[in-house]
């Protein structure tokens, strides 16, 4: 259960209460988010790491890579 | 003891002698009150200690003290009291408050029978509303973890509000970090923002047509758990009921990359009471939080 921790700046008092139903699903929504972002950033550094490897294999030097 | 007129001859007893030397180590007994209270004449030379959970007052009227008195003032309770002019009048350092939160006091010094200066303690625990300097409210920083939020109540009483974020991490990879104010939920917040989370991408954000739900984003870890988010936010108008203005930046640490630039608003009408610190995707479970509040 997901909870929000709740402390008084003046007198340290400090308490607890769960998230809420909407919460929870805000929270289980951004993981699916999350999890998306982390694949599409994969897919680009493989995509990325791939096009890398094929202008070094046509010869290109990493420093002319590194220029275009 | 409270203060009497001696007479020649008098017997003091034992418990008078020894109150007396209380009051002269500037201790003294202390008259516990539990509800608002209006000072009487034979508080001179005493203290009066409050306690309760809800908001009271001490209040000071005049004709009843003489010039030299002094009244020791002690708040232990959870509820701010607050030391009120009646027909006396109460002066008070600049920078200091007659607002007493938990265990703040001082005492009042009657310069005429109508007349008393509040002297603090600690005038540094006094409330920021006029002093420009920026102290800390929130002693020691509050810990960033148990919890996906972590709110910093009591803030209330602060024009700016300086929120830095130390070492936040999450055992939630890649899990987003934001702010919310008065744990405002709602599309209040609006702005534009610079981010990058990789060597190569610049991104954008403006929210200005579709506000946020959250003050933008204080930062991400990547993917690497171990990374760890520093983080400021700059908040001006917080004590005002209109548009609060905000500026944020932060960085990852670790291995990777990500910084964010952002500027906004928040458009709450409320004074900020509280900040929140969340983590998207899962708890909180490192890190510290700093809130310091300026009254200018």
């Amino acid at each position: 259960m997901y909870k929000e921790k709740i402390v008084n700046a003046i007198t340290g008092e400090e308490t607890y209460r769960n998230y809420t139903a909407a919460e929870v699903a805000e929270v289980e929504a951004a993981i699916v988010e999350a999890a998306e972002r982390t694949t599409e950033a994969q897919a680009k550094a493989t995509v990325r790491a791939s096009a890398l490897a094929k202008l070094a294999a046509l010869g290109l030097s990493a420093d002319e890579i590194a220029a275009l | 003891m409270a203060k009497q007129t001696f007479t020649t001859g008098q017997v003091l007893t034992a418990a008078q002698v020894t109150s007396l030397q209380q009051t002269a180590m500037l201790g003294g007994s202390a008259s516990a009150k539990v509800a608002s209270y209006t000072l009487v004449a034979a508080d001179a030379g005493t203290t009066v200690s409050m306690s309760n959970a809800s908001a009271t007052t001490i209040t000071v009227n005049t004709g009843l003290f003489a010039a030299g008195d002094t009244v020791t003032i002690l708040n232990t309770g959870v509820g701010t009291c607050t030391i009120t002019a009646g027909t006396a009048t109460v002066s008070k350092p600049t920078n200091a408050t007659l607002a007493l939160v938990t265990s703040a006091g001082g005492v009042l010094y009657f310069t005429a029978t109508g007349a008393a200066t509040f002297l603090p303690f600690d005038v540094g625990s006094a409330a920021a509303t006029s002093n420009a300097n920026y102290t800390l409210i929130n002693a020691g920083g509050t810990a960033l973890t148990g919890a996906a939020t972590v709110t910093v109540s009591g803030l209330s009483g602060n024009q700016k509000l300086l929120i830095y974020v130390k070492q936040a991490s999450s055992a939630s990879a890649s899990s987003n970090f934001g702010l919310r104010l008065n744990a405002d939920s709602g599309t209040m917040y609006d702005g534009i923002g610079l981010y990058t989370t990789s060597a190569s991408s610049i991104g954008v954000e403006a929210n200005g047509a579709a506000p946020s739900s959250y003050m933008f984003t204080l930062g991400t870890q990547g993917t690497n758990v171990a990374n760890s988010i520093y983080a400021y936010a700059l908040i001006d108008g917080a004590n005002a009921t209109g548009l609060k203005s905000i500026i944020s930046h932060s960085n990852a640490n670790g291995t990777a990359y990500s910084a964010y630039a952002h500027q906004g608003t928040y458009a709450g009408t409320s004074v900020i009471s509280s900040i929140s610190i969340f983590s998207e995707t899962g708890n909180l479970d490192a890190g510290t939080v700093y809130v310091y509040g300026s009254g200018a």
